[in-house]
């Protein structure tokens, strides 16, 4: 019986071009459906019903890894990817098929008889490998937990900046403002919110209605009224320390 | 009482000697004019100085911000010099009403004695102070500058460390690969990018010194070669008028964008986007946009590696004048742009270039 199998890979000529390799090397093998995202891949497991996955692993909207998960035991499945240290070795540590891009003739022939040989046997799932490749690959395109971006109107733009950026925050009556080296913007978020959200290593509270950038302060001295008054990088207003947030500051 | 110690703060064993020391001195001076004793005057001067130390430490400390603390150390000396006349009396076992009548010629002179010096010894004080001050500004700005110098030179050594991503080249590769048996001449276009590009990124080829013009040319191969590998999910425009083109550029800055554009706007969507560069000339600024119809930024991912290292070079080469900037687009998408000082004479006149 032909095997079916799906070929997935944003690049349409690269899909093009495994395809060709595998009429050749493959001859019972039927390519039933092509696609530039893992997205769908549920779908097109219920419509065509494959035996057979080449997965890239880099795609845009869903990657190659989560297709993988998406699929489980439902088909085999035999990587593709162009350079990748960490993937390689972990395939080759786990057993699993894959192939290399650009294409190697005879590396690809050896493959494609590993897999015809392992096609009579159940698929088996790649869930602990697969996990492990994501947390690898896939860390840094993850949303992560804190604030990385001010989005903030300036006149009709809205100007994107980056928290690392940012001097301080100070609450301005309904707005709050963003202090940069280069200028200041506006934005709706009260500092209330914008605690939760920034990561707290970085960003301390020192009064009610301010949050500064641990890395631009420039020194702290002692005010008046048990307050003391602290000096950002790089700009010439200096910041009042509330009563509540000096402990921030006492000597070590 | 712990809570009014921070009063007492400043009063050192360095300070009292420095008292003591002053009023030997004193006493020495101003022994000659009058006819008491050697240690009969040292013992006024010594009540004198020690009572307005006290004071004037605890002048300087107080929290209020009306009058300022030099006022305030100043009526400190004042005070302290009252007090302390009246300090030494009571020590010599002279009647506080004996001071104000027969007394008072000579409690005047104590106390003047003790205002004069007291104001030279505040004088002094303040001086050192404020010179302490400058040397601790001076001190900072070294540091910051030392820090904005390792900054620079670290932006560089990214620079010159950036590599061709080995994914990038390999994918590339296989592109050509196909094509060499579909579609040879477009096989050979897409060498042609590659090499374009790689004269260009690999850092043995890099040039330190570099124009608007060949900066577009490799921002150009790079998009070109992504065009084809990305069928018909990436389109690309460059415009730049060409009287701009012989200007000079800092290196790889363009194509940290584009880069950008790509890999955070238009990879991670899946549907059909455009990159557009635009350099225009206005105010004697010079300002080079990347505008791309992607994904857009999303608040909680990172991704502002080489952001910040093109912020760094613009400043060391610019200071405030340059600047990078990041918008969103309309309706989708990120505008990256750098702006930097150009001046109008820098650039030759349109109609020449027309000419040659």
């Amino acid at each position: 019986m032909a095997c079916k199998a799906v070929i997935a890979d944003d690049e349409p000529l690269l899909r093009a071009q495994l395809r060709s390799r595998l009429e050749r090397l493959w001859p019972d093998l039927q390519v039933v459906h092509e696609m530039g995202t893992g997205r769908d891949v549920e779908q097109v497991l219920d419509a065509h019903a494959p035996d057979l996955f080449f997965l890239d692993i880099h795609m845009p909207g869903v990657n190659g890894l989560e297709a993988a998960r998406r699929i489980g035991s439902r088909a085999h499945i035999v990587f593709v990817t162009a350079f990748d240290q960490y993937a390689v070795e972990a395939f080759e540590r786990g057993a699993i098929d894959y192939v290399l891009k650009p294409f190697n003739e005879e590396r690809l022939a050896t493959t494609v008889s590993r897999v015809r040989e392992r096609m009579g046997a159940a698929p088996q799932s790649l869930d602990s490998l697969v996990e492990q490749l994501a947390e690898r690959l896939g860390g840094g395109g993850r949303p992560q937990e804190h604030l990385r971006w001010i989005k903030a109107s300036v006149g009709p733009q809205v100007r994107l900046i980056p928290v690392e950026e940012v001097l301080f925050f100070q609450s301005d009556e309904k707005y709050t403002r963003v202090v940069t080296c280069d200028g200041e913007a506006l934005i709706r978020k009260p500092i209330r919110e914008l605690l939760d959200e920034l990561d707290p290593a970085r960003f301390w509270q020192i009064h009610r209605a301010t949050i500064v950038n641990v890395d631009h302060i420039a020194g702290v001295r002692r005010g008046l009224k048990d307050q003391a008054e602290l000096s950002v990088k790089g700009h010439s207003q200096t910041l009042t320390v509330s009563r509540a947030f000096t402990h921030l500051f006492k000597q070590m | 009482m712990d809570r009014l110690a921070y009063l007492l703060e400043g009063l050192t064993v360095r300070r009292v000697i420095a008292v003591t020391v002053i009023c030997v001195a004193a006493t020495a001076v101003t022994v000659g004019f009058f006819s008491n004793t050697f240690l009969d005057l040292l013992v006024s001067a010594l009540c004198v100085g020690y009572t307005t130390m006290v004071l004037f430490t605890i002048a300087g400390n107080l929290r209020v911000t009306w009058p300022n603390s030099v006022a305030r150390q100043m009526l400190a000396v004042v005070v302290g010099s009252f007090l302390g006349t009246i300090l030494a009396g009571l020590v010599k076992g002279r009647g506080i009403g004996a001071m104000f009548t027969e007394r008072l010629a000579g409690v005047s002179i104590t106390m003047g004695l003790g205002i004069g010096f007291g104001c030279v010894a505040v004088a002094g004080y303040v001086l050192r102070e404020k010179h302490a001050r400058d040397e601790a500004r001076l001190h900072r700005a070294e540091a910051e500058r030392q820090q904005r110098e390792k900054n620079i030179l670290e932006a560089k050594l990214q620079l010159m460390q950036a590599q061709v991503e080995p994914h990038f080249l390999f994918n590339t590769l296989a592109n050509v690969q196909h094509l060499v048996e579909t579609d040879p001449p477009a096989a050979s276009r897409m060498l042609d990018s590659l090499i374009k590009y790689l004269r260009a990124a690999l850092p043995q080829m890099r040039e330190s010194a570099t124009t608007l013009g060949r900066e577009l040319e490799m921002a150009r191969a790079f998009l070109e070669i992504h065009r084809i590998r990305m069928g018909t999910r990436l389109d690309f425009s460059i415009e730049a008028p060409p009287h701009l083109l012989g200007v000079s550029f800092p290196p790889m800055m363009l194509l940290s964008l584009v880069e950008n554009a790509l890999k955070h706007g238009v990879d991670p969507c899946c549907e059909c986007s455009s990159v557009a560069i635009r350099a225009v000339h206005t105010g004697g600024r010079l300002a080079v946009s990347v505008a791309d119809t992607g994904e857009g930024i999303v608040p909680k991912k990172g991704g502002g590696i080489g952001l910040a290292n093109i912020r760094e070079r613009l400043k060391a080469l610019h200071g405030h004048e340059a600047r990078l900037l990041l918008e969103e687009n309309n309706p989708r998408g990120v505008v990256a742009s750098i702006e930097i000082p150009l001046a109008d004479s820098a650039v030759e006149a349109p109609a020449l270039v027309k000419a040659a």
